[in-house]
């Protein structure tokens, strides 16, 4: 039997020689000094800056660095010299791959994924804390049969596992009309197995991006994906040397590998595991990465799954398609008294889908009764706003929007396997039982599908939207007693804390102050604690002595101060999962925001990625700051530096988005109507001179405040 | 980031003796290294082992000019005869010890003191030797399994029982070797019979019958002792303890259990606990009681209660001479008679408790099973007593300590090793996580640490300095006796170590969760390790002989090191010693200890005495073992 060990050299030796070939073709063909890049992301080849700490921009560099790479290609008999060899290996993929990238931006025409842009890891940090995301898997060759690596893939994916193939498995797939793609967490990556090169670059910035691992910090980066990323590998038979000698680099990090080829095949607890049954390679495979998944049972019959969260269900492929913006339809959650609830009653008022015509727009209301000793009507809108969430975790049907804005579709692959209304009952039901057990006792659900129902509805519910919103509005920084942290970020960016208040959401935008209350009276030792704000420093900036201890207690000692309303001096810090980064932009002593959606360049010449890599794993960095999307009209933003009034540049559709009440606010602070229309936007220019200009022209107040520095 | 470890060195260690040292007042100021000065250079016919005293002709030396002695035994006989005693003697005293173990299992009664705490352990010892479990009182069955092994010793007819543990091919081996030991005190006192004036000249046969009467300790008497400790005190699991001179307390009252057999410690663990001695304590003005271990009481305690460890063999003087010890109480073996004068120096208590042990310069109180309880809480008290007897201006403690998770008998790990087993493929219950992981060459092997301390070498150091390089190596190590507080004195034990070890040895740690230095016992408990051995060969499917799996002896003093080495040996294990046995002076023995015995058992010795060139051998030998397996 060949050791495994030499199968380890063999397979390095053969990616040596492919990249070797690569590179010197592609310096033939461009000359040494053709820039290389990956598009979209600001760390360079990222596996490269992880092992060696190399800013790699032209092939030039790349040779230099193909030789450093030699390097890490040694062939001794123990294990630290394999690991080496295996990130070795990655590093020559990566070198085969950039010398693709070198050629055009987009080297697979669209067929294949490729690289995954910095915006893409950033999109999954919210998902990997919360364990939607409970794993990935990396798949790689080719299944028994089409129908096989079909099963295995949905499989993953009904499990909410981030699924990356590689090679023949990705053409067994497609044949079989597997839907794939970022969104619905099924990504294929590329035909051979050097496109590793890309997950493991994903993998790698995810480090950097979230854990604030510093490049060429070989023991931080191994610490952080053994123990924080839950990845996996699922190697079909045959398994050849090359596969091998990258199995040793995913095994490095922590990444065990499944596979059904025992030729020459050596088993390794919890690292190479050899699981004859393919059928079984999914639960093996979780048992052997130790991953655990949140099950809530959902009687329905579609799969269930986070993995469905970004699936769109388009026109011609809709069964019914529930239109709230033509027709009344609501969701509400109705706090009620225990007695006047039926736990699990799920009613139908009105005909259900089979009752309607093919593709036919109507309304529909859903109700969820609750009832529980914890319960407040304050948490009614975040229980409600994850309806969203919920619904749309359903293969085949898709919720967008809220409370009387809402557009929910079935497909109809979903109606044919069984799908009605009533499913959406038991979603509801399901969902807010499990994931509030502590505050809901008991829950009903009520469908309305009938429009006399639907308008008597939305008249009474539009009342407790006004009843709510006055509340909202009544409740700022000031009036409330306490503030909430939020440390769920800690299982990825070990050293953030976010303090989360009424005015100042947490910046990922998915914790407001209620649903951090909610979150704390669900635990109250859990991921969100109550921070009181007693000692006051400077309220007007936004300084109070307990909540630095605060922050010191809970980044363990990494962050002694907070400045919640600046973003100069001791700023609040970011995880990396952040909707939005402001960077100061120093013609107009102002500053741009930019969201993770908008890939082009902004004024300060840098895009999202590059602003983003500036800040984010729980370091501060005066100047930057990560950000939830509404917090841009909070009169908190940047108070310590002036407000709102401070912004000078947005992506059109976010400044579309925070539109209404960022005028409102401007027009409450500084008395300026459609302040919005003062900003700049790509439309506009992407130039800070221009820009200058735009603002003179429209006499923005930026111009007469305060320097920033 | 990389944690720092800043784990105690060789050099503060020696620091910390030799500040103790100075603080001493002149009287006391002598210890082992001083008397180690005194007798150095030794005799060199003893330590060739060519001086013969064995009977009163003598005594002869052999030298050039008179290479025979008067009744005409040459170098080889001599040095042969002496070395099969001291395997005799070693043997010896470890059956002794099980024996006094057994009798304390026929004790045993459901009022206590002594009580069967681990009956899964019982029922199997009992199955194996056919003894009636179910529908039984449990102490029935232990009274019949202790009066079985007590017939172990002295049995009229056929082999030791318990080698039906060991693989078919070592089974096989050992009856057609004529080395399966019969009955313990037969093979000692025919030991001794063989070695007598007159008898046995033949080195070879004398080489063959140490490696019997070895196995009559290891798969007789310290099989017996380790089981039937583990059926009365609990077979130890993986726990938390520290080790090193800083466990000592200043404010508390320090009561030091010293020697090799359970059975009275664990009686003072017991009533130290005890509220009334507590609320003695507390009585007193004292903030509470402090009961450390040291040498193999040491191990035994640490494992079963997470006592700590306050050092092994050769820093028996030190514990004293920090001055805050209130009660030394000692069992068995190892026991300097300096710790009479040395004691009397200081406030310090010394009690015996062993007729097998008696010192000039202690109290003794014979302890017996009727009335341990009582006897222990009267030291106990008698300690707390004494506290007020303390001298502050000669107290001393140092801060050395490090933290250690020990407790790895067989049982523990194969628990270990199932947290890592995948239940699709893989079953649970054995070896094979181990197994794979040296066949795929994560790990390069492993290596049984075991053994003394011994001036002879650079104290610890050999320990510590061939642990460490064979972390580094990816070599798994297995340790009992002083060994292993040499590697908790220096922080090998502990869990955070995994960053000293190579990668492989690093991500085993890491996914089975235990420290790269697994602690199986005291020195008794080496049959342990015999079991493991034989384990992973019948599992893996090859020859004892050919896993990489070796011991390793660098400090090694007493007797019982002989008798271990011998059936370490004779079960297949390559053995690499750090000192010479005496019998340098023959080169036929040496031939025989290092060569001969491998066409025996197919192991043998492989001496030297610089740890360096130690290591690089251990090494060598494993992977030589691997090359020859094809992995």
């Amino acid at each position: 039997m060949k050791k495994l060990f030499d199968r380890v050299f063999d397979g390095a030796d053969e990616m040596f020689a492919l990249a070797q070939k690569a590179l010197d073709e592609t310096i033939a063909e461009l000359g040494e000094n053709a820039p290389v890049s990956m598009p979209n992301t600001a760390y360079h080849l990222a596996n490269h800056l992880t092992y060696f700490k190399r800013q790699i921009m032209s092939l030039k560099d790349l040779r230099a660095a193909f030789e450093e790479d030699k390097t890490w290609n040694i062939h001794e008999p123990d294990l630290g010299s394999v690991f080496k060899t295996g990130y070795a290996t990655f590093a020559a993929a990566e070198v085969i791959e950039a010398c693709k990238y070198a050629k055009s931006d987009d080297p697979y025409n669209g067929e294949y994924h490729g690289h995954l842009s910095d915006a893409e890891v950033r999109e999954l940090g919210v998902p990997l804390v919360t364990n939607d995301i409970p794993g990935f898997v990396v798949i790689h060759g080719k299944a028994p049969t089409d129908e096989e690596a079909l099963e295995l893939i949905k499989g993953y994916q009904a499990r909410g596992i981030f699924v990356f193939l590689l090679g023949e498995v990705i053409a067994q797939a497609r044949r079989l009309n597997m839907n794939m793609g970022f969104p619905v967490r099924v990504v294929a990556v590329g035909p051979d197995v050097w496109q590793v090169a890309h997950i493991i670059s994903f993998v790698n910035r995810a480090a950097m991006i979230f854990g604030a691992v510093q490049p060429g910090e070989r023991w931080d980066f191994d610490d952080y994906t053994f123990w924080r990323i839950h990845a996996f590998v699922n190697a079909f038979d045959p398994v050849s040397d090359l596969v091998v000698s990258c199995g040793a680099g995913a095994i490095a990090m922590g990444f065990p590998v499944i596979t059904d080829d025992p030729k020459d095949m050596w088993p390794v607890p919890k690292s190479i595991i050899i699981q004859p049954d393919t059928k079984d390679f999914i639960e093996t495979s979780l048992e052997a990465r130790d991953i655990k998944l949140k099950i809530t049972k959902v009687d329905i019959p579609v799969s269930y799954s986070s993995a469905f969260e970004g699936e769109i269900v388009r026109r011609d492929a809709t069964r019914i398609d529930f239109d709230g913006s033509r027709f009344d339809s609501l969701e509400w959650v109705r706090m009620r008294e225990i007695h006047e609830i039926e736990d699990h009653a799920i009613e139908i008022i009105g005909p259900d889908v089979e009752d309607f015509e093919e593709g036919e727009r109507v309304g529909l209301g859903i109700v969820a009764e609750v009832a529980g000793k914890n319960m407040l009507t304050d948490f009614e809108p975040v229980i409600e706003r994850n309806f969203h969430n919920f619904i749309n975790c359903a293969e085949g049907i898709m919720h967008t929007g809220q409370r009387d804005l809402i557009r929910i579709r079935i497909s109809k692959d979903a109606f044919n396997a069984g799908f009605r209304l009533r499913h959406i009952g038991e979603i509801v039901y399901a969902k807010i039982k499990s994931e509030y057990e502590a505050l809901i006792d008991k829950c009903q659900v009520k469908i309305y599908t009938k429009s006399e129902d639907l308008k008597e509805l939305r008249t009474e519910i539009n009342k407790v939207f006004d009843t709510r919103d006055a509340r909202l509005a009544s409740m700022t920084d000031e009036t409330v007693d306490v503030f909430y942290n939020c440390i769920l970020c800690q299982s990825f960016s070990p050293a953030h804390v976010c303090i989360v208040t009424p005015e100042r959401l947490g910046l990922c935008g998915a914790v407001s102050w209620l649903d951090a209350k909610a979150m704390n009276q669900l635990d109250p030792n859990g991921a969100c604690q109550v921070v009181t704000k007693e000692r006051v420093v400077d309220e007007h900036v936004g300084i109070w002595e307990d909540v630095n201890e605060n922050v010191a207690a809970q980044s363990h000692g990494n962050l002694q101060q907070v400045t919640l309303y600046s973003i100069m001096v001791d700023p609040m810090t970011s995880c990396g999962c952040f909707e939005c980064i402001c960077g100061i932009e120093t013609y107009s002593n102002g500053v741009v925001i930019v969201n993770r959606e908008h890939t082009g360049i902004t004024p300060l010449g840098m895009s999202f990625s590059e602003m983003a890599s500036m800040t984010g794993g729980g370091v501060q960095t005066p100047g930057f700051m990560g950000h939830g999307k509404h917090f841009i009209a909070s009169k908190k933003f940047m108070r310590a530096e002036g407000g709102p009034a401070r912004i000078v540049w947005m992506p059109k559709a976010l400044k579309e988005l925070v539109a209404p009440k960022l005028n409102a606010t401007a027009k409450e602070l500084y008395g300026i109507d459609n302040y919005v229309d003062m900003i700049g936007d790509e439309t506009i220019t992407d130039d800070p001179e221009v820009l200058m200009n735009h603002l003179s022209e429209k006499g923005h107040p930026v111009l007469s405040m305060e320097p920033l520095f | 980031m990389k944690p720092e470890l800043n784990f105690t060195t060789i050099e503060q260690m020696e620091a910390d003796t030799a500040k103790l040292h100075e603080l001493a007042c002149e009287a006391c100021t002598e210890t082992w290294a001083d008397r180690n000065e005194k007798q150095t250079p030794h005799c060199k016919f003893g330590e060739e082992g060519i001086c013969c005293r064995i009977c009163s002709m003598g005594p002869c030396r052999i030298t050039a000019k008179a290479p025979r002695g008067i009744c005409g035994a040459d170098a080889h006989t001599i040095a042969g005869r002496h070395y099969l005693r001291m395997a005799a003697a070693g043997s010896a005293a470890h059956s002794d010890h099980a024996r006094e173990i057994a009798h304390t299992l026929l004790a045993t009664k459901p009022e206590g003191p002594y009580i069967i705490r681990d009956e899964a352990k019982l029922k199997r010892v009992a199955t194996e030797w056919d003894i009636a479990f179910e529908d039984r009182d449990v102490y029935d069955v232990a009274h019949d399994v202790a009066l079985f092994a007590l017939n172990e010793f002295g049995k009229p007819f056929g082999t030791q029982v318990l080698l039906k543990r060991a693989t078919k091919e070592r089974q096989e081996l050992w009856e057609r070797e004529e080395i399966a030991p019969r009955a313990i005190d037969r093979e000692i006192s025919s030991s001794l019979h063989m070695s007598h004036m007159g008898n046995t000249a033949d080195a070879e046969v004398l080489v063959r019958q140490s490696l019997r009467v070895g196995m009559a300790d290891g798969w007789g008497g310290s099989m017996i002792g380790t089981d039937f400790t583990d059926i009365m005190f609990g077979t130890p699991t993986a726990r938390d303890t520290e080790g090193n001179l800083g466990v000592l307390e200043k404010d508390m009252v320090n009561i030091v259990v010293h020697g090799h057999d359970p059975a009275f410690s664990e009686m003072v663990v017991t009533v130290a606990d005890l509220p009334e001695l507590q609320s003695y304590c507390k009585s007193k003005g004292i903030k509470g009681i402090n009961l450390v271990g040291l040498c193999c009481t040491a191990n035994e305690v640490a494992m079963r209660h997470g006592v700590r460890m306050v050092g092994n063999f050769l820093q028996q003087e030190n514990v004293v001479l920090t001055g805050v010890v209130d009660m030394m109480c000692v069992d068995v073996q190892c026991i300097f008679p300096s710790l009479g004068p040395l004691t009397e120096c200081f406030h310090t208590r010394f009690v015996t408790t062993s007729p097998i042990c008696r010192i000039p310069g202690s109290e003794y109180i014979k302890f017996v099973p009727e009335t341990a309880l009582e006897q222990a809480k009267q030291i106990v008290k008698d300690a707390i007593d004494n506290f007020a007897n303390r001298d502050e201006s000669r107290a001393w403690i140092p801060t050395s300590k490090e933290n250690a998770t020990v407790g790895y008998p067989n049982e523990q790990i194969i628990k270990e090793l199932d947290g890592v087993t995948n239940s699709h493929v893989e079953e649970r219950g054995s070896y094979r996580p181990v197994i794979d992981a040296i066949k795929s060459g994560v790990l390069r092997g492993a290596v049984a640490m075991v053994g003394c301390n011994n001036p002879k070498v650079r104290p610890d150091y050999s320990h510590i300095e061939i642990m460490r390089r064979l972390l580094e190596h990816d070599i798994l190590v297995i340790t009992t006796g002083c060994a292993a507080q040499a590697a908790t004195k220096a922080g090998l034990m502990s869990k955070a170590a995994k960053e000293v070890c190579g990668d492989g040895l690093k991500r085993v740690c890491t996914l089975v969760g235990i420290p790269p230095i697994l602690h199986m016992g005291a020195c008794v408990d080496i049959s342990r390790m015999m079991l493991l051995a034989s384990d992973i060969a019948e599992q893996w499917e090859v020859p004892i002989t050919s896993i990489p799996v070796v011991g390793c002896a660098p400090e090694w003093m007493s007797e019982k090191a002989v008798a271990i080495a011998n059936y370490v040996v004779a079960t297949g294990i390559d053995t690499y010693l750090g000192i010479e046995p005496q019998v340098k002076g023959s080169e036929q023995m040496m031939q025989l200890i290092t060569e001969g015995t491998r066409k025996i058992s197919g192991a043998g010795y492989n001496i030297n005495t610089d740890p360096d060139e130690l290591v690089q051998a251990i090494i060598a030998g494993i992977e030589k073992k691997r090359d020859l397996l094809g992995i």
